[in-house]
């Protein structure tokens, strides 16, 4: 018998100088899950590590390891991190709550961009990792497959993820307000990380004439633009290139701006006073916001974009409440389900040790009376078979019928196990 | 032999008139409400007043005899008005631009309404030779082509407006800033080159014909200056590619203040004494 538990931060709880301390790469994942399930033995994991979320799920046996604070304990000492510092950022959820989080997630409802289909393809990518690890088993499996089915349900049921509502393709758009065609237009994307990249990618399928990606690490640069057919320009010639670009995607790491106003003023009579498109997507931002007051500058970073997505939630609000209902739909039946599948060997287990109990009761007495004809000694078993189905009928009613917000079976069937000594498959063989 | 249209070309030109803003209003009510019915029934009214525009000008031509256009006043400003109404219609089957149709409809109407009042007037005694033909006839493909500058103009404002607050997709559905860019600076090239031609065909004719009453002094009468003064603001206009100060929101102003000098051109011309004109 398993509970779920939920240990995150997300774009809602924490700023993105907050998120990026918690991040992890596939890599380090992978090690986290390795390590996790060396300190918890039998606790399955699924760790989710995007631009936008941290989350730590994890399955474990009702009364065993780990709790809500030894995960947050485990992941602070994994990223070297103080715990107590970020405790304000993180949510805590355990058993229902944890399935309607996670297939908010899927679903795109728990997203910055309502409706982006990248997060399905992130889950997914966690859960398979963390299945390839044995770090999801008896309880993560079928709670993320069926997550995924739900998400996969809400993107092709749903209007949910028409427009292509996500901040590349809101800055896509926004290039397309401005620009009429791309062939002739130099597209300079400086930053080769994946954001950087995603929003590439988006601009990629414009065709523009030239892709410049200028980058301090040459390495990456070059990666990126063999991917997109591009040219990798050095760092130091930013300048040169901001010159010749159309449309510039920035997403680096800095901390100080790279495009300062007074560094782009320079640059306008070379520029002939031609329209440029900025995209700002790093946080702290590349670019300094004066660059976009000047004439035939259109810069956009990353809250304008994001205003733009929000400002689209009212006209997809249909959407939005389908996608709501397919969830709660999905999150009912997926309890359900569990709760059968939780509850069934233990309600057989019951039955099985009642009647058993009965038997044995009725046996001894038979016993006692020798001249008990056959059809008396039917009449007992009879009545102690009828006794024991009337006493269990109740409580197993209200077992099998009780109402799902009560959460995950677990805490049941664990109670039930102990209340009436059944033996618990998931307990280890005596010695 | 020019003519004064008479009330039935009148009456017809109110109901073109009236189909125009129609189908105007119509059309702008599609920027908070997008619908196809409301974009069929637009057309179909655009497509009533162009009817109704060329059964004028063809009455109005077989009564006075001539089908050599922009004879007189009426003729011409309906003509103007017309192609315009035309050039809508061109643009939107072939490539739409959002907001074209609301936004040319107004100059349209204003057209229209000045082919109905300065029409009455007595029609121009047309200066014989093909100097005076050319003349008018550059001067208002010209005046067709700066119209259209001056909307792409308005239009790239309102474009770019809604670009520097950030929401590009919230109201009206504009094109590209390029294309609208792009619209400027062909009409503006083509109504330069004609608005040229115009003037030197119009300088020619007061310097050789005796019947024009623009005096010695030609060059401060006010039809004139205003007509220089337009030269000069779409040369400026035109050099905005080689002079980057020029360029996207001051080209577009220029542009808008150029198609409120045009119209105050065309106003000028009814009421300022000239060769013929009254």
């Amino acid at each position: 018998m398993h509970r779920l538990l939920l240990l995150g931060l997300n774009h809602t709880t924490a700023p993105l100088e907050v998120r990026e301390k918690w991040a992890l790469s596939a890599d380090r994942q992978q090690q986290a899950i390795a390590a996790f399930r060396e300190r918890f033995a039998g606790a399955e994991a699924v760790l989710l590590s995007t631009c936008n979320r941290v989350e730590f799920y994890a399955a474990r046996a009702p009364h065993g390891g780990p709790t809500a604070d030894e995960m947050l304990t485990f992941l602070a000492e994994f990223q070297q991190l103080r715990a107590d510092a970020f405790r304000p950022h993180l949510y805590e959820k355990s058993d229902r709550a944890v399935v309607e989080h996670l297939f908010s997630v899927t679903s795109s409802l728990d997203s910055m961009v309502l409706g982006e289909t990248q997060i399905l393809g992130q889950v997914r990518g966690a859960y398979e990792l963390s299945a390839k690890l044995s770090g999801a088993g008896k309880m993560l499996n079928p709670l993320f497959q069926r997550a995924i089915a739900v998400g996969k349900q809400v993107m092709s049921d749903t209007a949910l993820s028409e427009g292509r509502l996500s901040v590349a393709s809101v800055a896509v758009d926004h290039a397309k307000q401005i620009f009429e065609t791309f062939a002739d237009k130099v597209l300079l994307c400086i930053g080769a990380g994946e954001m950087a990249e995603a929003v590439l990618q988006n601009f990629y399928s414009l065709q523009p004439g030239r892709v410049l990606i200028c980058n301090r690490d040459g390495v990456k640069a070059a990666g990126l633009a063999e991917r997109f057919g591009g040219l990798p320009v050095p760092f130091d010639t930013l300048s040169e290139h901001l010159v010749a670009a159309d449309i510039v995607i920035s997403s680096t790491g800095s901390t100080l701006p790279i495009i300062t106003q007074k560094q782009f003023k320079s640059l306008r009579r070379q520029r002939r006073g031609r329209p440029i498109v900025l995209i700002d997507i790093a946080v702290p931002r590349d670019i300094e916001p004066g660059v976009g007051e000047l004439d035939n500058v259109y810069l956009y970073n990353i809250d304008d974009l994001q205003q733009v997505v929000s400002g689209t939630l009212a006209s997809r609000r249909d959407a939005i409440d389908a996608a709501k209902l397919i969830v709660t739909k999905g999150v009912e039946e997926f309890l359900i389900w569990h709760r059968t599948r939780e509850m069934g060997p233990v309600i057989d287990q019951l039955f099985k040790r009642s009647h058993e109990l009965a038997s044995e009761e009725v046996a001894r007495t038979i016993g006692k009376l020798p001249n008990i004809s056959e059809d008396e000694k039917h009449h007992l078993e009879d009545l102690a078979r009828r006794i024991v189905n009337k006493l269990l009928h109740d409580p197993i009613k209200t077992l099998r019928e009780s109402n799902t917000s009560h959460g995950l079976p677990g805490g049941y069937a664990h109670a039930m196990q102990k209340l009436f000594q059944l033996k618990d498959e998931n307990d280890p063989p005596a010695e | 032999m020019p003519e004064v249209p008479t009330t039935g070309q009148l009456l017809l030109l109110v109901a073109a008139t009236l189909a125009f803003a129609v189908g105007g209003v119509v059309s702008l009510a599609r920027v908070w409400w997008e619908r196809n019915d409301l974009r069929v029934f637009s057309k179909a009214m655009m497509y009533v007043g162009v009817l109704l525009s060329a059964i004028v000008l063809i009455w109005h031509s077989a009564s006075r005899g001539s089908w050599i256009p922009l004879e007189d006043n009426f003729d011409a400003f309906i003509w103007l008005g017309l192609l315009l109404a035309i050039f809508v219609q061109y643009v939107q089957r072939s490539k739409p631009l959002g907001g074209l149709e609301w936004l040319v409809m107004p100059i349209v109407i204003v057209l229209m309404i000045a082919a109905g009042i300065f029409g009455k007037a007595k029609p121009h005694e047309y200066a014989d030779g093909s100097w005076e033909w050319t003349h008018r006839v550059s001067s208002f493909g010209g005046l067709f082509a700066f119209f259209i500058a001056g909307v792409a103009g308005v239009m790239y404002l309102i474009k770019q407006n809604q670009l520097r607050a950030k929401h590009p997709s919230t109201g009206p559905k504009l094109g590209s800033l390029e294309r609208l860019e792009h619209i400027t600076y062909s009409s503006v090239t083509l109504g330069f080159a004609l608005l040229t031609i115009g003037l030197v065909t119009g300088l020619v004719r007061v310097l050789t014909h005796s019947k024009t009453n623009l005096g010695i002094h030609w060059y401060t009468n006010p039809k004139v200056l205003l007509a220089f003064a337009v030269w000069v603001v779409y040369a400026i206009v035109l050099h905005a590619p080689i002079n980057p100060t020029f360029r996207g929101r001051k080209a577009a102003i220029l542009s808008v203040f150029g198609l409120f000098l045009v119209l105050g051109t065309l106003i000028a011309v009814q009421y300022v004494p000239s060769g013929g004109q009254h």
